[in-house]
């Protein structure tokens, strides 16, 4: 018996010591310096030299590891704080953070998508930054829909600070509207105008596709439609964030003029089996008159090394704010990243003094300009948007841009509406079920119903 | 004669050492199952560790209410009892459960499908290819080339094949044969369940073909001669010679290839992310989904428990059907 104990033991000692020194190791990597500085009352706290901060980055840019160490060499040579960047792939990034949150265990600052900053903040893990967003100009030095990302609905907590941001803009072909006879500055005023002018496209300019937008492959197909139904006088949930409101009349209108569009043979349906980037190439590579995406496809015009664009649609990029609903609004999502501040870090002061950094105007610019996307402070957002007529249509958007509700639950409410905007698109383009007025109010019930018992769960 | 009796000197000094070997004998047969245990401790403790125990507790979290707000909790989360299970089964109302028995339904189909045609079609290949002939070997080795590539790659390759505008497959089926005259749409709707069957035979059926392969050509030739003599067709011959010899290897696949196709899951997931609607939700994507995207870990425990269940009933059905021929093997 005592054999067999000592069998068993030997046995677990043998299995987890290579767990235990997996262990050290992690811990190796957050530097030996182990006296937290957070009591230090003085506005500027001394920084510890030596000290190395993990961040957790997403792929961003094409080099998103060398990018963003070379961003931050000027902030280490000032301070002596080393960064550790690490890159988390978007495949994998919502999963990992949420298990850091919940394990303690991870890096000092993540960068996360802005309607995930909700969640996570609600799962307890991260620090509220309302005492120290003051050194960064606070709440005015941004677009309140931005700034509306680094909050949490019925809190009075910033968990999180806007890193950079990017809006819903229309990408049209100048050569292929002036085949068609339209004059691109009243092209996509609004909502009839755009179909007007997918119509146009298709009866005189054959062998290209008016329009085209993902299906339910994309994940951000519900910031594809909800533009529609806020231009319409929907929302996609109530004003107090208790209810949804997916089913009102007002929000069916703006998902059918999607469907309707597909319907009228004015959007490839064949897009709806390919996923956002995939759809993004096919305007690249002139297959797609006019299609809604981000600025980063401005940035890779100029970029040789980017061989999804043919010449034509490379040289006659046109771009449009998104149209006006009847609600007289110009309605588009905002989205973009965020950067949170683990509750697990050793070294507060060197975080935010980091998170600083990177909210400075210069290095936003420059950060932002690589990745082809907008700063997320104001200041510098608009010397960007002053650099031509296509960046100040994404200026303009993001100054109208919408967010959604910051709740905890968002993330599962946009899931289930993805899935009926998803069946809805489908259905339009013929399969699954008919598509009719009734069919998508019946997908619409049954998204409200879902994301009603979403919103009822508690911590009970 | 007692003198006869008497053991030659040598003997006794071999008796003598007798007693003093047999101990060390005995030990060593001890130390020798002692050695067992240490060899196998590794194994068994990994097990435990990494099957067992998550096993266990992936059950008890099936009876716990766990949610966004109390996933971070994990075991300590509220008691919920039976309600998971109650709800994913009688509840079908339960908007959070959506899409269960759609997926239990698409599973079975898929299921079916895969396991049906991969058996029927690796055996028609192995009866095809279970001939001299030239080349043959080179034949053989291009049919096993699907197998080794990983469902990963199969998933991402058929998911170009099949795009409806530029895909190959419409270009054969429209373009270059005009079997068709209209387009069809594979990755949307109803023909979405086959557009992850085919990528899925056709990853599964060499393996089937190589397996039935091998059984073919251990088959005893004299059978099907002496058949041949008494006047049995080429289809006689198979049906009482051929397949009830191969019972042994459709038994084994059958198993193997149902437990395998009911936990499918990268193949649909790497075409459509994981969601692949109604037509083509699977239990693996289902669960996946509504635990890791959805937090509703407790749901997604509940519905693995289940899943574990039903598969625990395949494996007793399937035994008592094959068992007759797992003795014979």
């Amino acid at each position: 018996m005592r054999n067999r104990l000592a069998v068993v033991a030997s046995a677990i000692v043998f299995v987890l010591a290579p767990a235990a020194i997996v262990a050290c190791g992690g811990d190796d990597n957050k530097g030996s310096s182990s006296t937290p500085s957070g009591n230090q009352a003085a506005k500027e706290p001394q920084l510890e030299k030596g000290t190395t901060l993990t961040l957790w980055t997403m792929p961003n840019s094409p080099k998103p590891k060398e990018d963003l160490d070379k961003m931050i060499a000027p902030f280490t040579a000032k301070t002596g704080v080393k960064v550790d960047v690490q890159e988390v792939g978007w495949d994998v990034q919502f999963d990992r953070i949420r298990n850091a949150a919940v394990s303690g265990e991870g890096p000092d600052i993540t960068q996360a998508g802005t309607t995930q900053v909700p969640f996570f903040a609600a799962l307890g893990g991260f620090n509220d930054l309302n005492d120290r967003v003051e050194d960064i100009g606070g709440e005015k030095a941004y677009a309140p829909g931005i700034w509306n990302t680094t909050k949490v609905e019925g809190q009075d907590g910033v968990w999180a600070i806007p890193w950079f941001t990017e809006a819903r803009s229309v990408y049209y072909r100048k050569d292929v509207l002036e085949k068609a006879g339209v004059d691109p500055a009243t092209a996509f005023k609004d909502l009839d105008s755009f179909k007007a002018t997918l119509q146009a496209i298709k009866d005189k300019v054959p062998g290209i596709q008016p329009f085209g937008a993902p299906g339910k492959k994309a994940f951000d197909l519900v910031h594809n439609v909800m533009p529609f139904v806020w231009d319409n006088g929907g929302a996609e949930l109530s004003e107090d964030a208790k209810k949804s409101t997916i089913n009102t009349p007002e929000a069916q209108t703006g998902v059918q003029f999607m469907g309707d569009l597909i319907k009228a043979g004015l959007y490839d349906k064949s897009q709806l089996e390919r996923d956002g980037t995939q759809v993004e190439n096919q305007f690249k590579g002139g297959k797609l008159a006019v299609w809604i995406g981000g600025p980063w496809v401005l940035g890779s015009i100029s970029r040789t090394d980017d061989e999804n664009w043919v010449d034509d649609a490379r040289n006659n990029v046109g771009v449009a704010p998104m149209p006006t609903g009847p609600g007289g609004k110009a309605y588009t999502f905002v989205g973009g990243s965020d950067l949170m501040m683990f509750k697990s870090t050793k070294h507060p002061n060197e975080a935010w003094a980091l998170m600083k950094f990177l909210s400075e105007d210069q290095t936003q610019k420059d950060y932002a300009n690589l990745l082809g996307m907008f700063p997320a402070r104001l200041e510098p957002q608009q010397q960007v948007g002053d650099s031509d007529d296509n960046h100040k249509a994404f200026f303009e958007a993001i100054q109208n841009g919408r967010t959604y509700a910051p709740i905890p639950q968002w993330g599962q409410i946009e899931n289930a509406y993805k899935t009926r905007f998803g069946n809805i698109l489908d259905s339009a383009a013929g399969v699954g079920k008919a598509y009719s007025a009734e069919s998508v109010k019946s997908q619409l019930d049954a998204a409200a119903k879902e994301a009603d018992g979403l919103l009822a769960q508690s911590a009970g | 004669m007692s003198q006869t009796l008497e053991p030659a000197p040598e003997a006794t000094r071999l008796r003598d050492s007798l007693p003093r070997r047999r101990p060390p004998r005995r030990s060593a047969a001890r130390s020798r199952t002692r050695l067992a245990y240490w060899l196998i401790a590794p194994a068994v403790t990994f097990m435990v560790l990494v099957h067992l125990l998550p096993t266990i507790g992936g059950i008890v979290l099936s009876f716990k209410r766990l949610n966004t707000f109390t996933f971070a909790r994990l075991f300590d989360a509220p008691w919920a009892g039976l309600e998971n299970y109650r709800s994913i089964l009688f509840d079908s109302s339960n908007p959070l459960h959506d899409g269960f028995f759609g997926a239990v339904q698409n599973t079975a189909v898929y299921t079916f499908w895969t396991v049906g045609l991969t058996l029927v079609g690796g055996l028609a290949v192995a009866l095809l290819l279970n001939r001299p002939m030239k080349g043959i070997r080179i034949v053989r080795t291009l049919m096993l080339t699907p197998w080794i590539v990983p469902s990963f790659v199969v998933a991402i390759l058929w998911q170009f094949m099949w795009q409806s505008d530029v895909g190959i497959v419409n270009k054969v089926l429209v373009d270059y044969t005009g079997i068709l005259n209209d387009r069809p749409i594979w990755l949307l709707g109803h023909n979405t369940i086959w557009a992850i069957i085919i990528p899925s035979v056709w990853r599964g059926l060499p393996f089937a073909m190589l397996i039935f392969l091998a059984g073919l050509q251990a088959m005893p030739q004299e059978l099907h001669e002496a058949a041949a003599i008494d006047g049995a067709g080429p289809f006689k011959r198979f049906r009482y010679i051929t397949l009830p010899l191969l019972r042994p290897l459709i038994a084994v696949q059958l198993l193997f290839g149902v437990i395998y196709s009911t936990y499918q899951f990268s193949i649909p997931y790497v075409m459509f992310g994981n969601n692949p609607g109604p037509d083509a939700d699977l239990m693996m994507t289902l669960i996946v989904r509504q635990s890791f995207s959805n937090n509703l870990f407790g749901f997604g425990a509940a519905a693995s428990t289940l899943l574990i269940l039903i598969m625990g009933i395949w494996v007793f059905v399937w035994y008592r059907i094959f068992k007759r021929d797992l003795e014979v093997t």
